[in-house]
C-alpha cells in the first residue's frame, strides 16, 4: 500500500498545478552573482517537507522529531529531494550543491523551518534561468535578483509549476548622458595618464623642442585637430587602418620627434605639418582603444566627444607637469638644452625605437 | 426487514476503494489542530493545511481570505485569535472539558482552468452533474472560470467522550456534520455523516474519507436523499472526511462556476492493538 501511495504522491507532486491555491509558508529566493554563480534559498516547513519525502519513498515520517533530527532526515533524502527541484539554464549546467539546515520555529507554537541552500556555477554561455519546485501544494513567491540589484523580480508559482525565464545577466543600466560624459572623459584621460606611456612620450617630445609657449601651442593644436579628425572618422567607420600598421607608426613618430629635438632647437613649419600627420596616426590609435572600450549606442556622440576631451586633458596634464618640473625654472638656462632636452629626447628616441621594432615583430 | 434494509444500504453506501493514483488537479484543505485531545485550560494551535492525501503544506493566517474562523463549545461560539501571516493560523483555549467544533470558512478565490483540466477535476471530485450540464451546453471543450471556497471543520475532544457530545452545524454554505461523536466510537463502527448545502441536505454528493496512516485506501460513498452517508471507519487515528459541491456562479462573480470544499477532521480512538 505504501508503494501505491508513493506512486500517487510522485504523480500529484509532478503535475503542473493550474489551481490558484492558498499561499503557503514556502519562499524561494534566487541571487545571481557577477562571478557567474547562483544561490537559491528555499525556506519551507521542515516537517511537511520530510513527510512528503518519506511518503514518496514509501516510509512513514517519524513524528516529534526535533530540528536536528529533521535536518539529518532531509540530508538522507537528498536524492529524492532533487527529483522535484529543477534549476535549468538554456545550456547544460552542473548539478547544484545543496546544504540543508533546520531551525526551530519563531515561537513555541511554530513548526521547525528548513532552509535549503542550492549553489552552483552559471554556465558561461547561459542567458536564461528557469525554476521548478515540486515539494509544495500551496502557492509560493519566488524572488529573483542580481547581487548588485536591490529590487528583485517576484513571481507567484504553484507547486510543480515552471517559472518564467529570467535573464541571468544584469540588464544594462539606463543610459544617462551626464554619467556617460563623465565616464568617457575619465577613460580618455586615463588612456594618456597613466596607461598611455607612448602618447605621454610623444607629448613630452613636442614639449621638449622649445621651451617657448608658442612652440608648444602650435604643435599641440596641430596634434589635437589631427587626432580628432581620425578618431571621429575611424569610430564612425569612414576609415579603417590595421592596428598592425598604426601602432608601429605611432612608435616611429615618437622616435622621429625625439631625434629631431636633438638636432633642431626651433619650431619650423615642417615640424607643425609633421606633428599634424602624426596626430592623424595617433587618432587612429585612440579610436582602436575606444572601440575596445565600447561606445553606448544611445550616447555615441557624447562618448566620442568626451573621450577626446579626456585625451586632451591627459596631454595638457603631461605638459603642465613637465613645465612645473623643468620648464618653469630651467627653460631659459644655457644648459637646459644640453642637460635636459638632448638626454631626455635621446631616452625617448631609444624607447620608441625599441617599441617600433617590438610592434613590428609582434 | 428494517435491519436488513439498513444493512443493504450500509453495504451499498460504504465502498472501500483502493486508489492507485491520487487526484492530480484539486487540492484539499483541512484543519490539523496541534492536538485532538487537549486538557482543559490548554491552548490549541489550529493549523490550516492544503494538500493531498493528508500530506499538506501550512497555510498561514490570511485576513483577506477569512470569512469565518471560529470555534464552538458548550458556552457558545468564539473567534479564533491569531497573528496574520503566522502558522498556526489560529489559537483557542479549552475552557472546559467537552467537544469543540472548529470551523474555517474562506472567502471565494478565483481560478481559471483549461477545458481538459477542468473536465478531469470534475471527474476526480465526482461532480458528474456539472460535467453532464457542460456536455448538454456543448461547453465540455471550453475553458472554465471558477470561484472556490473552503468550508473546513474539525472536532476536538477535551476530557472523556460521551455519546451526547455531538458535532454542530456552523452554518457554512457546504458543511459536513458528524451525527455521532467520533470520539465515542471504536474502529470498525459506523460514523453517520450528513452533508448540507445552504443548510439543506445535499443528495448524491461524493463523500470521501481517508486516514492519516493509510491515506491511499479511501472510503467513498454518495450521500442519500437526506444528505447522509454511514462511514465504517476501519482504523483509529486522524481521519479526514471531505466533499465538494459545485453550482453555477452567482451573477457578477466573473466566473461560470462556484465550488465549495467541505472537510471534517477528527481522531478516532486507537485500539490497544493499533497503538500509536
Amino acid at each position: 500500500m505504501r508503494v501505491l501511495l508513493a506512486a500517487a504522491i510522485v504523480l500529484l507532486l509532478g503535475s503542473s498545478a493550474i489551481h490558484a491555491h492558498e499561499i503557503g509558508t514556502t519562499r524561494v529566493s534566487v541571487v545571481f552573482h557577477e562571478g557567474w554563480s547562483y544561490d537559491v534559498e528555499i525556506v519551507t516547513d521542515a516537517a511537511a517537507l520530510v513527510e512528503k519525502l518519506a511518503a514518496v519513498t514509501g516510509q512513514s515520517a517519524p513524528r516529534d522529531v526535533g530540528p536536528s533530527g529533521l535536518q539529518s532526515l532531509l540530508t538522507t533524502f537528498d536524492d529524492v529531494f532533487r527529483q522535484r527541484v529543477s534549476i535549468q539554464f538554456d545550456v547544460p549546467a552542473d548539478r547544484p550543491a545543496i546544504v540543508y539546515s533546520v531551525a526551530s520555529g519563531a515561537d513555541a507554537t511554530s513548526g521547525a523551518v528548513a532552509t535549503i541552500q542550492l549553489t552552483g556555477t552559471i554556465p558561461s554561455a547561459a542567458r536564461q534561468f528557469t525554476w521548478r519546485y515540486g515539494w509544495t501544494f500551496a502557492s509560493y513567491a519566488m524572488t529573483v535578483r542580481h547581487a548588485a540589484s536591490k529590487s528583485p523580480a517576484i513571481e507567484w508559482l504553484e507547486g510543480g509549476q515552471t517559472s518564467a525565464p529570467f535573464a541571468v545577466r544584469r540588464p544594462a543600466p539606463a543610459i544617462d548622458r551626464f554619467g556617460t560624459a563623465w565616464r568617457y572623459l575619465a577613460l580618455g584621460f586615463t588612456h594618456i595618464v597613466p596607461t598611455g606611456l607612448d602618447h605621454m612620450l610623444f607629448v613630452l617630445g613636442i614639449y621638449l623642442l622649445s621651451g617657448r609657449p608658442r612652440s608648444v601651442l602650435w604643435q599641440v593644436s596641430a596634434f589635437t585637430v589631427a587626432h580628432s579628425i581620425t578618431l571621429g572618422l575611424s569610430v564612425y567607420g569612414a576609415i579603417a587602418v590595421s592596428p598592425r600598421l598604426v601602432e608601429p607608426l605611432i612608435a616611429l613618430s615618437i622616435a622621429y620627434v625625439a631625434i629631431e629635438n636633438i638636432f633642431v632647437s626651433e619650431l619650423k613649419s615642417w615640424r607643425i605639418a609633421l606633428v599634424f600627420a602624426f596626430g592623424l596616426l595617433h587618432g587612429m590609435g585612440f579610436a582602436g582603444a575606444l572601440k575596445e572600450l565600447g561606445l553606448p549606442r544611445a550616447e555615441f556622440a557624447t562618448a566620442l566627444l568626451t573621450f577626446n576631451v579626456g585625451v586632451e586633458a591627459g596631454q595638457l596634464a603631461v605638459i603642465g607637469t613637465a613645465f612645473l618640473l623643468v620648464g618653469w625654472h630651467c627653460a631659459n638656462r644655457a644648459w637646459y638644452r644640453r642637460r635636459i632636452v638632448v638626454p631626455a629626447s635621446a631616452l625617448i628616441a631609444c624607447t620608441s625605437a625599441y617599441w617600433t621594432i617590438e610592434r613590428l615583430c609582434s | 426487514m428494517k435491519s436488513r434494509s439498513l444493512f443493504c444500504r450500509l453495504v451499498l453506501l460504504i465502498v472501500a476503494i483502493v486508489v492507485s493514483g491520487a487526484s492530480l488537479i484539486a487540492h484539499d484543505m483541512w484543519i490539523d489542530p496541534t492536538t485532538f485531545s487537549p486538557a482543559s485550560g490548554q491552548i490549541v494551535g489550529v493549523r490550516l493545511r492544503v494538500g493531498q492525501d493528508l500530506l499538506g503544506d501550512p497555510v498561514p493566517r490570511d485576513p483577506a481570505l477569512i470569512n469565518q474562523f471560529v470555534f464552538e463549545d458548550a458556552a457558545g461560539r468564539k473567534p479564533l485569535v491569531g497573528r496574520d501571516g503566522a502558522d498556526p493560523a489560529g489559537f483557542l483555549r479549552v475552557a472546559a472539558p467537552g467537544l469543540l467544533v472548529v470551523g474555517y470558512r474562506s472567502n471565494p478565490s478565483p481560478l481559471e482552468m483549461t477545458a481538459e483540466k477542468f473536465n478531469q477535476y470534475l471527474k476526480e471530485e465526482g461532480l458528474d452533474a456539472v460535467a453532464a450540464l457542460r456536455a448538454r451546453r456543448n461547453e465540455s471543450g471550453s475553458k472554465a472560470h471558477e470561484i472556490f471556497s473552503r468550508c473546513a471543520k474539525s472536532l476536538i475532544l477535551s476530557g472523556t467522550p460521551k455519546d451526547d457530545q455531538t458535532d454542530r452545524s456552523l452554518g457554512f454554505t457546504l458543511e459536513l456534520v458528524a451525527e455521532r461523536n467520533p470520539y465515542a466510537l471504536r474502529a470498525g463502527q459506523d460514523l453517520p455523516v450528513r452533508l448540507t448545502y445552504e443548510n439543506r441536505p445535499l443528495a448524491g454528493a461524493l463523500i470521501v474519507a481517508l486516514n492519516r496512516r493509510n491515506p491511499s485506501e479511501k472510503l467513498s460513498a454518495r450521500s442519500d436523499n437526506d444528505g447522509r452517508v454511514r462511514l465504517r471507519l476501519p482504523a483509529g487515528g486522524m481521519w479526514l472526511v471531505k466533499a465538494v459541491h459545485m453550482v453555477p456562479a452567482p451573477a457578477g462573480a466573473n466566473a461560470e462556476w462556484a465550488s465549495f470544499w467541505a472537510s471534517l477532521t477528527f481522531e478516532l480512538p486507537t485500539t490497544p492493538a493499533e497503538g500509536n
